[in-house]
């Protein structure tokens, strides 16, 4: 019951702009103590390899917005890496990558089917279906990397290319943006997965199918990491077995960095983009101002707890009970 | 009338394990009527609307919709026949706004939402409503009464044929119930019918077009517009063939010192009230459900903010929290069992030993052998069955669980328990035994306060009664100087007869 709650301006403006303002003092610390940090080559390069990562922690925005958690968005694009290197040389690029795309939405639809009318925890579900591709893929692999033929320059130029001086994974990874943004604010898509993700019980009682907004955001969400898995099979020239799992703290960070942006609480579209952009920015930076490599994952860290907690200091509830 | 009615109930019945609640219904709901529900806690008013929104199936009778019988399977089901219902605790997307959330659902536009359109068609609902609410404001920051409208503004867009309004104006204000009720003459006028279901006799006379009166799973009788009068309702309602309750608390555990003193004890819901309890005495604390007795629960249990004094045998304590209730002496035994006073997945040793674990202890860890037999003990003095304390707490029956709840409080040795709605869910044989645990702790020289909306209850059980109607207490005098039908009616009306 907090009608009418009092704030001064000052605590208005730091919930809304308060990640802003951080990051942007970040930047401009970065531009201080390095000459190359604030040139478009840099941003450039920041913008390059953020594009799988930001894919991916699109991808889980959904998820979380739906209040679940995706933990096997990290497999997800290993395993669409490893279906469309594979299948390349059988059926073509294209029918690969719509493959790939395919296998991607199945496993989202068992994640979204079995947290919903199978009654489990997306927890658990995901962290199963986490352990289970990770062990196809070392299986049908034997553990080694699958090269992609330098023939297959249409497919390369997906990662590699460039349209002027912005490289096209960059501008996929832009106009994809643009789409699940959107789709989150514009459409129904959005606002019924966050009804959903909010009061499941209002949406319910409004007559609102929860079952298939939870499935289509788990669906999307697997959706978006085959797309990423077919983007760093293209720029690296091959699939990797391993290492997917990375992606997937790297987009929680970004997810509830993001969260905190313009103030919303809740995770969005936006604010997911932000979070990956300042995570790659600050490695940029650090990078460049000498900062060992371990530094960089703490101060990384220490940002996202204070982020999120001030938010939540910002947002306090009467009694806190929930933890987690 | 010479169509079918909107929906007809014919010869309902409901049975839960071997009880019925329901024992042949036939009723009929007009469209573009008002029509009130009344009758006693346990007379079956609930499972009925349980029924009529597809929470329940009936386990006889048939329900026509304009003449052509459906299966109402669930609250979907219910929803798109056009049957809707709004209960007590209003749910909202609280990260929405005040608009988004009255077309939730039902936004305009096909795939692309607008905005714009959006707040302006919530607008007007509003405003046709006559609610003065910003839509943009955030579903989360809206006052308890101010999102019960909100919740009714949601009805307009779903097309309802008939609504069902659950103790409506239990959180509203005097001039927020004026508004309610010009949104039901709104909903009449477009041939809505709606169920209201109220234990205030004022509205039911204000606004109903015709009242049924259900009695221990029967209707017995519907009065129209003008016939609706304290006394026939009242003479509807009671049920003189009902057994009296076997158990009676005739007074004699009371002793001569003050166990809890309240002065001028307030909520934001409550006036000003003080009131004694002695030990060994039980308070029967009545009145409408949501008109203050609750709220009088929650601020001795130091859950609801509240102003004014307690003390607890002489000493004044603070109850700004449950911890600080806790240790003033206070034990809260709430309504809500499972959410509120339970570990449904732990063990009943786990769930009974939690507030005596300090003492069960050795060396700082507390082996399963002592917690067994302390829980075997407590059950046995309980009659908890099946009597096996390392099953899980929620494999038991309501009553079962009532009884482990107030087992799990019993040896803490409070000065105070206060019971709300001890029988609330709770299986027909097992009330009589969960009475005698509540005399038993009165007898063991504890002040007791039972808050219940069930005057049969309170009557057996109480040797004073307090009712509270609309936040404020109305009368407060020893059992011996109630009757049955003269507490319906203070609590019906919220007018005492003599000075409180």
């Amino acid at each position: 019951m907090s009608s009418g709650r009092k704030e001064s301006a000052a605590m208005r403006f730091l919930r809304r702009w308060g990640t802003i303002v951080v990051i942007v003092l970040a930047g401009l610390g970065f531009a201080l103590a390095s000459p190359y940090f604030a040139t478009v080559s840099n941003l450039n390069n920041v913008l390059f390899s953020m594009i799988v990562s930001a894919l991916v922690s699109m991808g889980l925005t959904w998820v979380v917005m739906a209040g679940s958690f995706d933990l096997s968005i990290g497999l997800t694009v290993t395993t669409s890496s490893i279906l469309v290197a594979f299948l390349m040389p059988v059926v073509g690029p294209w029918l690969a990558i719509v493959i790939a795309l395919a296998a991607a939405c199945v496993i989202g639809l068992v994640n979204g089917v079995l947290v919903t009318y199978g009654r489990l925890s997306g927890i658990v579900v995901t962290l199963g279906v986490m352990f289970v591709l990770d062990g196809i893929n070392v299986f049908i692999t034997g553990g080694y990397q699958v090269p992609i033929d330098y023939g297959e320059t249409a497919f390369l130029y997906l990662g590699q290319g460039k349209l002027g001086t912005i490289g096209v994974p960059v501008i996929i990874l832009l106009v994809i943006f643009a789409l699940a943004l959107i789709a989150a604010t514009r459409t129904r898509i959005g606002h019924y997965i966050a009804a959903v993700g909010d009061n499941p019980m209002a949406a319910f009682y409004s007559g609102i199918n929860v079952y298939r907004w939870v499935i289509l955001a788990f669906v999307l969400s697997a959706f978006m990491s085959g797309i990423a898995g077919i983007i760093v099979t293209s720029i690296s020239s091959s699939a990797q077995p391993v290492g997917g799992e990375g992606y997937l703290l790297e987009a929680f960070a970004a997810v509830f960095l993001g969260a905190t942006v313009l103030g919303k609480g809740k995770p969005h579209v936006l604010g997911t983009l932000v979070g990956v952009f300042f995570l790659y920015m600050v490695d940029s930076g650090m990078n460049m101002v000498g900062f060992p490599f371990a530094a960089r994952h703490i101060f990384q860290g220490l940002v996202l707890i204070v982020a999120v907690g001030a938010n939540a200091l910002l947002n306090r509830e009467e009694v806190h009970l929930k933890f987690i | 009338m010479s169509e079918a009615p909107l929906v007809e109930l014919r010869n309902l019945e409901k049975e839960f394990a071997g009880t019925k609640a329901l024992k042949g219904v036939s009723l009929s709901f007009a469209s573009g009527e008002v029509h009130g529900l009344l009758g006693e806690n346990g007379a079956g008013k609930s499972t009925l609307i349980k029924i009529l929104t597809g929470v329940y199936s009936p386990s006889a009778g048939e329900i026509r919709l304009e003449g052509v019988p459906v299966k109402i399977s669930s609250p979907p089901e219910a929803h798109r026949l056009g049957l809707g219902a709004v209960y007590q605790d209003a749910e909202l997307v609280s990260s929405f706004t005040v608009g988004q959330n009255i077309l939730l659902g039902n936004e305009p536009g096909r795939v692309a939402l607008n905005d714009r359109a959006i707040h302006d068609e919530a607008a007007r609902i509003l405003a046709k409503m006559g609610i003065d609410l910003d839509v943009r404001r955030p579903a989360g920051d809206l006052s308890a009464a101010e999102m019960q409208l909100v919740t009714l503004a949601t009805l307009f867009h779903r097309r309802y044929k008939l609504i069902v309004l659950d103790e409506p104006t239990a959180r509203l204000s005097a001039a927020e119930s004026e508004v309610l009720f010009r949104i039901i003459e709104g909903f009449k006028t477009q041939g809505i019918a709606i169920v209201y279901i109220s234990h205030r006799l004022r509205e039911v006379q204000e606004i109903c077009d015709r009242a049924t009166i259900l009695r221990g799973g029967l209707v017995s009788g519907t009065l129209n517009r003008g016939e609706v009068t304290e006394d026939r309702v009242t003479g509807l309602m009671v049920d003189r063939n009902r057994s009296e309750l076997s158990t009676f608390n005739n007074g004699e555990s009371v002793l001569p010192d003050v166990a809890l003193e309240v002065t001028a004890i307030s909520t934001a819901r409550l006036a000003p009230l003080s009131f004694k309890v002695h030990a060994g005495e039980v308070l029967g604390v009545t009145g409408p459900v949501g008109g203050g007795m609750e709220e009088l629960a929650r601020a001795l249990g130091g859950i609801t903010r509240h102003s004014g004094s307690a003390s607890v045998r002489g000493k004044t304590v603070a109850l700004a929290t449950p911890i600080q209730a806790r240790s003033a002496g206070i034990a809260l035994i709430p309504e809500d069992r499972r959410k509120q006073a339970l570990f449904p997945s732990l063990s009943v040793a786990e769930n009974i030993c939690l507030p005596v674990l300090h003492s069960l202890q050795r060396l700082l860890t507390v082996s399963p052998g002592p917690m067994r037999k302390y829980a075997d003990g407590v059950m046995e003095r309980l009659a908890v069955r099946p009597p096996n304390s390392s099953t899980q707490v929620r494999f038991f029956s309501g009553g079962n669980q009532q009884k482990l709840v107030i087992g799990k409080w019993m040896s803490a040795g409070a000065a105070v328990y206060i019971v709300v709605e001890p029988t609330n869910g709770v299986d027909v044989g097992a009330i009589k035994e969960i009475y005698d645990i509540i005399l038993g702790l009165a007898r063991g020289g504890a002040a007791v306060l039972l808050v219940s909306s069930s005057l049969r209850e309170t009557l057996a059980m109480a040797d004073r009664i307090m009712i509270i109607h609309d936040g404020v207490k109305v009368a407060e005098a020893p059992k011996k100087d109630w009757s049955y039908d003269e507490l319906l009616a203070v609590t019906l009306s919220g007018i005492s007869r003599r000075a409180a």
